[in-house]
C-alpha cells in the first residue's frame, strides 16, 4: 500500500488553519482535515477519495482539553477513556473504540466525523475496480450503489462511530469553525443523510469542540456495542441511553452503526411511555440496517432490541 | 577470568545501573574448556532417564536414544535460538532484504473471476520513464505446482485468468509509485467466461472447465481429484443403536500469518539466481524456479529469509517468486516484490471451504460400527496441495478410534476463487470437527459420557488403523484422562446452568509424511544434516529444515548439543541457503522435528564416536567407560580422569582437520497396497484431547471461550517451552476458525474481506485461559521419543468448542464459524419450535447415564491395562483395527470375513447412492470415454 502524494499543511493557530482552508476553498482546491489520522490514512492508502491537500490540526494548541462540559476536537480517545475528566458515559464509549493502540492516536473530532463504511467501498483500488467501483467513490464512472443496486442516488454506507450516540443522549452541542466563524448545532442535528454527505460541515469547516450542558454530571446511562471481537472491531450496532439520575422520564436513546448516520429516538421513547420492552420494539422497527458490514442486517436489527434493553437497565 | 569470558571484551560491569544486563555482554563459560577446569557443571540427573541412572521418570518405557542423553538440553525449557534476533529486530524477513541497486516489482492482477486473455498491450508501461522491465505470461510458458502430479500454475496468465487477483503481468521500476503507475498503464483485453463460485456446481459438466487435464479429465467437470475408500463391514450398520447424521459447512480460512509474502531476486555476476524468499519449502521453490526459468538447479540459490509465520501458506512455489526472477533477469538489477495484505488473500492456499457430511454408527456395546464421510472441498483456481487434501479429509479420521467400517468419498473441485491449499492441520481439521461432534451426539443418544465412549473405543499403542496406518506410540488415553481431571469434567458436564457449557474433542495427526513427494523413498532420505567442527570447537550444523518460527533450528541445535554434551550456544545452525544446506523436504506435514532431529542425531553420533575414541586413546580408558558431560569426557568411575572436549576434538582432527559428519533420516517401509494407501502414512502420529469451557450469551448468540485444557501427546517434549507455545498458538488459530474467521465471498463472487479488520482473527480478549498439558508417550522412532506438536494440537479445539456450545444451550450449529448471528438464528428457531418466549428459559441438556455407561467404563479400564503393557513393550502381540469386533490380529480381516471389504472404487450399484462429493464418481474419465463408452 502506498499513500498517494498530497501537500500537507500544518497551521499552528486556529486563525491560520481557517485562512488556509479559506484559501484552498477559494482556489477550488479540494482538501481534507487530519487529526489523529486513524480513519483518513487507511482510506488514503486504499486510494479512497483522496485529496491533493491535507491540513493537519496537530500543531494547533488548545484543542485537546477535556472536562465534563467541554471536549476539544483533538482530545485523544485514550485520554477520554482513561483520563477520568469527561462524563463517564463518553469515557465508556471512547474506551470501546477500536484498539488501545488506535485510541492513543484517534481523536474525538475524527471519531465524530468518521467516514461511513461499507464492504463494497472500504477496499483497495484494485478491488474496487474489479467491481466497477461504487456510488460513493465512483472515479467518475457514475457507478451504481452495490448494496442496493438500481438506485443511483443514495449512499447507504454505515456510520460506525461509537461516541456520537452518547453525546446525543447527553444533549451535547457541536461547535463548528470555518472561514465564516463559529456556529453551534445540537449534536443530533450535526449528522445529515446520506452516507456521502454524512454531516452538515461545509467546505472549509471542521468540528472544533463539543460542549455538554450544565448539570450533565447528574445524568447516567449506558452504551451497548455489538461486535464480534472485543478489540479492533467497529460496532455492528450500538445503542446509547441516558437519563437524569432518579428520573426515568428524562430517558433518551440514540443508535449508531445501523444506518448512514447515528440518530436519536425521541419519538419512540415518547410512544413507549417508559415501557422498555415496547421501546426496544419501536426502535427495532425504526432502524433499517443494510448488508454492508460484517454481520447480516437482520441480525443487527434484531440485536437492537437486546441492546436497548441492556442500555436502559439501571 | 575465572567466571568465563564476555562477548564484549574490556573492563566494566555487564550490569547496568538499573540492574539489567548490558546488551551483548552475555556471560559464557570458556568454550571447549572443562578439562582444565575440573569444576565443570554436574550432570543434570533430572534430565537423564531413570533407566540410564538419572531421575527422569519413564512411564512409557525406554527409548533407543536414552543412552545418548547427557542432561544438557533435551526436555528443558529452552528459549528459541533465534529469539534474540527476533526481539532485537535483527531478524531479516522477506521485506528486510535490501540489495544495492534494487528496483521494485509490482504485479498486474485480474479484475475478473474467469476470462480468456485476448491481448496484453504493455507498450505504454514500457515507455514510462523509470520502468526497467515488463513481463507477461509469454515469458514463462512452463507450468509448475507444488505436487508433481498436478502442475497447473504459470508465473503469469497464459491464455486464461482463473480468479480475481490472478497474475496477468508484472513490471519492475525504480520505485513503487512508478511501478504502480506502470501496472495501471498495461491494457488487457479479456473475454469473460462463465465463472463458478459454488463448489457444488464444480461437480457438473461445463463448456469451459477451469483446467483441462486431457485424457485424465473427469467428464468435462471441474473435479480436480476424487477419492473413494471403503474398508470393513458395512452390512450391519442398519442394526446400530445410535446413529449420527451431520451436514456441515466450513468456510474457507486463511493462515493470517504476520509477514506478507515478499521476495527479492538477483542474478549475480556469475549468472546465478540468488532468490531471497520467506519459504517453508525452499527446495520445491528451487525446483520450480529452475523449471520455469529454464536454468539448471545448480544455477539457483534459494535463500530462505526469516519467515514471519507460515502455517502452510508459504509452502507452495509461488508465481510472484518467478515474476521477481524474470523481472530481475530482464532488468539486470535485483527486484523486490512485497505483497499488500490483500495480495496475501489472492495467493491464499488457506483451508478449503468444505461441505462435509458424516454418518456415524454405534452398536449396543457402544462400539463404533462405522464412519461414513463425504467431503466436497473447494479448491479455488489451482491444485496446490489439493490432491493430498482430498485424501486427508477422509483417511485422517480413521484413528484414534477402532472402527467397524469406514467409507469415504471425497472430491476437490476447481472454482474461480484464490487457490486453497495446505494449512495447519492440513485436511484433517474439518472432518475431525464433524466426527468429534458426531461422537458427542452419539454419546448423548447412548446416554453415556462422551469421554468414556472414546476411552472404550481407542486403538492401542502399536496397532494398525482400519486403512493400515501403523500406529506406534499412542498417548490418547492419558490425554483424555488428564483433561478430564484438569477441567473438573465430571462435576461440570451436562450440569452447568444455561449459557455455560463444557465440551471436548480429540485430535489425531501425522508426524511427518511417509512419502517424499519428489523422489523414491527407498533411495533417498527425507532429511539430511551435516555437522562440521573446526579447531575452535564451535559446531556448525547445516540443515535444509526451514525454521518458520516453529523452532526447527532450536530443535536441531538441541539434539546436537544433547548428544555432544555441549552448551547450546556452541551449536550454530545454518539453514538459510540451498547452496550450503542439504536437500530437505521443508516445513510441512509436521515432519521437521521428527525427521531432521533424527538426521541430526545420527550425524552427531558420528562425531560423538570420534570424540570418544580420541578421548579413549588419550586416557587409555575404554569407550564404554567414558561419559560426556559439559565439554568434558571423563571416566565414569573417576570424573577427575578425563579430557576436555577441545583436547579430544584436536586429537580427532589430527591429520585431517575439521570433523565432518553427515546424518540422514528415512521412514521405514509401511502401509497398505491399495490406491491412496500412501496418503496419511506417517512414521508416527500425534494424539490430543481438549476440553473447552464457553459462555454463550443466549440473547445475542455471542460465544466466549473462557478456558481450555489442552493435552497433546508429542512423544517427548524436547523443549516443553516450544511445545506449550505450539499448543497455545494452535488454540488461538483453531478458535479463529470456530468463532470468527472466514473468507466471505459475496453475491458477486468477490472476496469481501481481504484485510485483517474484516477477516476476524481473535484478539487477545477472545483468547481463553489455556492450560497446556504435555503427554509423553515416547515414540520408539522419534528423536529421543519426540513426535510433532505443531499441527495436531489445532484439531481438537474446534469440536471442543462446538460441543461446549451444545452443553451450554442445547443447540448444535454445523456451520463454521459460529458467528453470533448463526447462534442467534438457531436459538430463535428452537424457541419457535418449542414455544419458548424468552431465551433465558431454554432448557440446557442434561444426562442420565444408561446401563451402557458402566459397561464402557469397565471396558476402558480393561483397555487401560492393555495399553500400558503395549506402550511399555511388555505386550508385543500384533494388534489391528477389528480386534474389538472379534477379529484375529494375525490375519487380515478381509480374509476372516467375507463381508469385510477393501475397495477404492465404487461398484456400479453404489454409483446411484453416493453422496454429494461421491457423485463425482458418476462422471467418466476422458480416456475411458474413448474406450467406447
Amino acid at each position: 500500500m502506498l499513500t498517494p502524494p498530497f501537500e500537507l499543511h500544518i497551521p499552528s493557530t486556529l486563525d491560520e488553519a481557517c485562512s488556509m482552508a479559506a484559501m484552498l476553498v477559494e482556489s477550488g482546491e479540494e482538501f481534507d482535515w487530519i487529526a489523529g489520522g486513524t480513519d483518513l490514512l487507511p482510506n488514503y492508502k486504499w486510494h479512497i477519495n483522496t485529496k491533493p491537500h491535507v491540513i493537519s490540526l496537530a500543531n494547533v494548541s488548545g484543542l485537546d482539553n477535556i472536562s465534563t462540559n467541554e471536549i476539544g476536537c483533538m482530545a485523544r480517545l485514550h485520554d477520554l477513556a482513561e483520563g477520568g475528566n469527561c462524563h463517564p458515559l463518553v469515557a465508556l464509549a471512547a474506551g470501546k473504540v477500536a484498539s488501545s493502540l488506535i485510541r492513543r492516536n484517534a481523536t474525538l473530532g475524527g471519531n465524530l466525523c468518521l467516514d461511513t463504511r461499507c464492504f463494497w467501498f472500504n477496499q483497495t483500488e484494485e478491488w474496487r475496480s474489479s467491481i466497477d467501483w461504487c456510488h460513493k467513490c465512483d472515479c467518475n464512472t457514475g457507478s451504481d450503489c452495490r448494496v442496493i443496486p438500481n438506485q443511483n442516488e443514495l449512499c447507504v454506507a454505515t456510520y460506525q462511530g461509537d461516541i456520537a450516540p452518547t453525546l446525543m443522549v447527553l444533549g451535547a452541542t457541536a461547535h463548528l469553525i470555518g472561514p465564516n466563524g463559529i456556529r453551534k448545532v445540537a449534536m443530533d442535528e450535526f449528522y445529515q443523510l446520506d452516507g456521502m454527505t454524512r454531516n452538515i460541515l461545509e467546505k472549509g469547516e471542521f468540528l472544533l469542540k463539543v460542549t455538554l450542558p450544565s448539570g450533565v454530571e447528574d445524568w447516567i446511562g449506558s452504551y451497548q456495542k455489538l461486535r464480534v471481537r472485543e478489540s479492533w472491531d467497529f460496532p455492528e450496532a450500538g445503542v446509547a441511553a441516558a437519563w437524569k439520575k432518579g428520573d426515568r422520564s428524562t430517558l433518551r436513546v440514540a443508535t449508531t452503526a445501523l444506518e448512514s448516520i447515528p440518530r436519536m429516538h425521541n419519538e419512540e421513547v415518547a410512544k413507549s411511555d417508559g415501557n422498555i420492552a415496547l421501546l426496544s420494539d419501536e426502535i427495532f422497527r425504526s432502524v433499517k440496517p443494510v448488508n454492508n458490514t460484517s454481520l447480516p442486517p437482520r441480525y443487527r436489527r434484531n440485536m437492537v432490541k437486546v441492546l436497548v434493553k441492556r442500555a436502559c437497565e439501571e | 577470568m575465572t567466571d568465563g569470558y564476555r562477548q564484549q571484551p574490556g573492563k566494566g560491569s555487564d550490569v547496568r545501573v538499573d540492574g539489567k544486563r548490558v546488551a551483548g555482554k552475555l556471560r559464557f563459560n570458556p568454550p571447549g574448556s572443562g578439562g582444565s577446569r575440573p569444576e565443570m557443571k554436574e550432570r543434570d540427573l533430572d534430565f537423564i532417564p531413570e533407566l540410564e541412572g538419572g531421575n527422569e521418570a519413564q512411564p512409557a518405557g525406554s527409548h533407543l536414544h536414552d543412552k545418548y542423553r547427557t542432561g544438557t538440553t533435551v526436555g528443558k525449557r529452552t528459549p528459541l535460538v533465534d529469539a534474540n534476533a527476533k526481539v532485537t529486530g535483527q531478524a531479516w524477513y522477506g521485506d528486510d532484504v535490501r540489495l544495492p541497486n534494487e528496483i521494485i516489482g509490482r504485479i498486474l492482477r485480474s479484475p475478473h473471476h474467469y476470462a480468456k486473455v485476448i491481448s496484453i498491450d504493455t507498450s505504454k508501461a514500457e515507455a514510462l520513464p523509470g520502468v526497467l522491465a515488463v513481463s507477461t505470461g509469454e515469458d514463462a510458458p512452463q507450468k509448475f505446482g507444488v505436487l508433481p502430479v498436478t502442475k497447473d500454475e504459470h508465473a503469469m496468465a497464459v491464455e486464461k485468468v482463473r480468479h480475481v487477483g490472478d497474475l496477468v503481468a508484472c513490471v519492475a521500476a525504480v520505485d513503487e509509485a512508478t511501478a504502480r503507475e506502470a501496472v495501471s498503464l498495461i491494457k488487457v483485453e479479456y473475454e469473460i467466461l462463465d465463472a463458478i463460485h459454488d463448489p457444488k456446481k464444480g461437480l457438473l459438466d461445463v463448456d469451459e472447465p477451469i483446467h483441462w487435464r486431457g485424457k485424465y479429465h473427469i467428464g468435462s467437470t471441474n473435479v480436480q481429484k476424487r477419492v473413494f475408500q471403503e474398508f470393513g463391514d458395512r452390512s450391519k450398520l442398519d442394526q446400530s443403536s445410535a446413529t449420527h447424521h451431520g451436514k456441515w459447512k466450513f468456510m474457507g480460512v486463511n493462515h493470517g500469518f504476520t509477514e506478507p509474502h515478499a521476495v527479492v531476486a538477483h542474478w549475480d555476476s556469475n549468472g546465478r539466481l540468488q532468490l531471497y524468499t520467506p519459504q517453508q519449502v525452499p527446495h520445491y521453490a528451487h525446483r520450480a524456479l529452475a523449471t520455469v526459468l529454464d536454468v539448471p538447479m545448480h544455477q539457483v540459490n534459494v535463500i530462505r529469509t526469516y519467515v514471519g509465520g507460515g502455517f502452510g501458506g508459504k509452502s507452495d512455489p509461488f508465481p510472484h517468486e518467478m515474476c521477481a526472477a524474470i523481472l530481475a533477469r530482464k532488468a539486470g538489477r535485483p527486484v523486490r516484490i512485497t505483497f499488500d495484505r490483500e495480495e496475501v488473500f489472492w495467493v491464499n492456499r488457506g483451508r478449503h471451504p468444505s461441505h462435509i457430511e458424516v454418518e456415524m454408527y454405534a452398536d449396543d456395546d457402544g462400539r463404533i460400527s462405522g464412519f461414513e464421510i463425504d467431503a466436497l472441498i473447494d479448491g479455488g483456481g489451482f491444485a496446490s496441495f489439493g490432491h493430498v487434501t482430498s485424501y486427508y479429509n477422509g483417511v485422517l479420521a480413521t484413528a484414534p478410534y477402532e472402527l467397524g467400517s469406514f467409507h469415504y468419498t471425497g472430491a476437490r473441485v476447481w472454482t474461480n476463487k484464490p487457490a486453497s491449499g495446505a494449512m495447519r492441520g492440513h485436511g484433517a481439521v474439518n472432518t475431525r470437527c464433524a466426527i468429534e461432534v458426531g461422537l458427542d451426539d452419539m454419546a448423548d443418544q447412548l446416554q453415556v459420557d462422551p469421554i468414556d465412549l472414546r476411552l472404550a473405543n481407542l486403538l492401542p499403542p502399536h496397532s494398525k488403523t482400519i486403512t493400515g496406518f501403523r500406529i506406534t506410540s499412542n498417548g490418547m488415553r492419558q490425554a483424555l484422562n488428564r483433561v478430564r481431571e484438569g477441567s473438573g469434567w465430571d462435576e461440570k458436564f451436562r450440569k452447568m446452568p444455561l449459557g455455560k457449557g463444557i465440551g471436548m474433542g480429540c485430535g489425531f495427526f501425522i508426524s511427518g509424511s511417509g512419502l517424499p513427494i519428489h523422489w523414491d523413498p527407498n533411495n533417498f532420505p527425507h532429511a539430511t544434516v551435516h555437522i562440521q567442527i573446526d579447531m575452535d570447537g564451535g559446531v556448525t550444523v547445516h540443515t535444509g529444515a526451514a525454521d518458520i518460527g516453529q523452532g526447527s533450528n532450536t530443535a536441531v541445535a538441541q539434539v546436537v548439543a544433547e548428544v555432544l554434551a555441549l552448551p547450546i550456544e556452541m551449536i550454530h545452525v545454518r539453514s538459510h541457503e540451498s547452496d550450503t544446506s542439504p536437500v530437505d523436504l521443508g516445513s510441512y506435514s509436521s515432519r521437521v522435528t521428527f525427521m531432521n532431529a533424527n538426521a541430526a542425531i545420527s550425524a552427531a553420533l558420528e562425531i560423538r564416536e570420534e570424540l570418544l575414541n580420541s578421548a579413549s586413546n588419550i586416557l587409555e580408558i575404554p569407550v564404554e567407560k567414558l561419559i560426556l558431560n559439559d565439554r568434558r569426557i571423563y571416566s565414569k568411575r573417576n570424573p577427575s580422569e578425563g579430557v576436555s572436549y577441545l583436547e579430544a576434538l584436536h586429537k580427532s582432527q589430527e591429520d585431517k582437520g575439521a570433523l565432518i559428519a553427515s546424518g540422514a533420516y528415512r521412514t521405514p517401509p509401511m502401509g497398505g497396497v491399495h490406491k491412496g494407501a500412501a496418503a496419511g502414512l506417517a512414521p508416527a502420529y500425534s494424539f490430543s484431547a481438549y476440553v473447552a469451557e464457553v459462555e454463550v450469551d443466549v440473547e445475542t448468540g455471542l460465544i466466549k471461550c473462557t478456558d481450555v485444557w489442552a493435552a497433546h501427546d508429542c512423544g517427548k517434549a524436547l523443549n516443553p517451552l516450544a511445545v506449550e507455545g505450539q499448543i497455545i498458538g494452535s488454540c488461538h488459530m483453531g478458535l479463529g476458525q470456530v468463532l470468527s474467521e472466514q473468507m466471505v465471498y459475496g453475491r458477486t463472487g468477490h472476496l469481501q474481506n481481504p484485510n485483517l479488520l474484516d477477516y476476524k482473527i481473535p484478539s487477545v480478549h477472545e483468547m481463553p485461559n489455556v492450560t497446556p498439558i504435555i503427554i509423553e508417550s515416547c515414540d520408539p522412532e522419534g528423536p529421543f521419543g519426540a513426535k510433532e506438536a505443531g499441527e495436531g494440537p489445532l484439531l481438537p479445539i474446534l469440536p471442543a468448542v462446538v460441543n461446549a456450545v451444545y452443553d451450554a444451550i442445547g443447540i448444535r450449529v454445523n456451520d463454521l464459524p459460529l458467528t453470533p448471528d448463526k447462534i442467534w438464528s438457531a436459538i430463535t428457531k428452537k424457541m419457535k419450535l418449542e414455544g419458548i418466549d424468552d431465551p433465558q428459559n431454554l432448557p440446557p441438556p442434561r444426562l442420565d447415564f444408561s446401563e451402557l455407561q458402566e459397561k464402557l467404563a469397565a471396558r476402558s479400564s480393561e483397555h487401560n491395562d492393555r495399553d500400558v503393557r503395549r506402550q511399555r513393550a511388555e505386550d508385543t502381540e500384533p494388534y489391528i483395527n477389528g480386534v474389538l469386533f472379534g477379529f484375529d490380529p494375525n490375519t487380515p480381516p478381509e480374509e476372516q470375513d467375507g463381508d469385510w471389504k477393501i475397495s477404492v472404487k465404487p461398484t456400479s450399484e453404489q454409483l446411484d447412492n453416493l453422496r454429494l462429493a461421491g457423485s463425482a464418481w458418476s462422471k467418466i474419465e476422458q480416456r475411458k470415454m474413448e474406450d467406447g463408452k
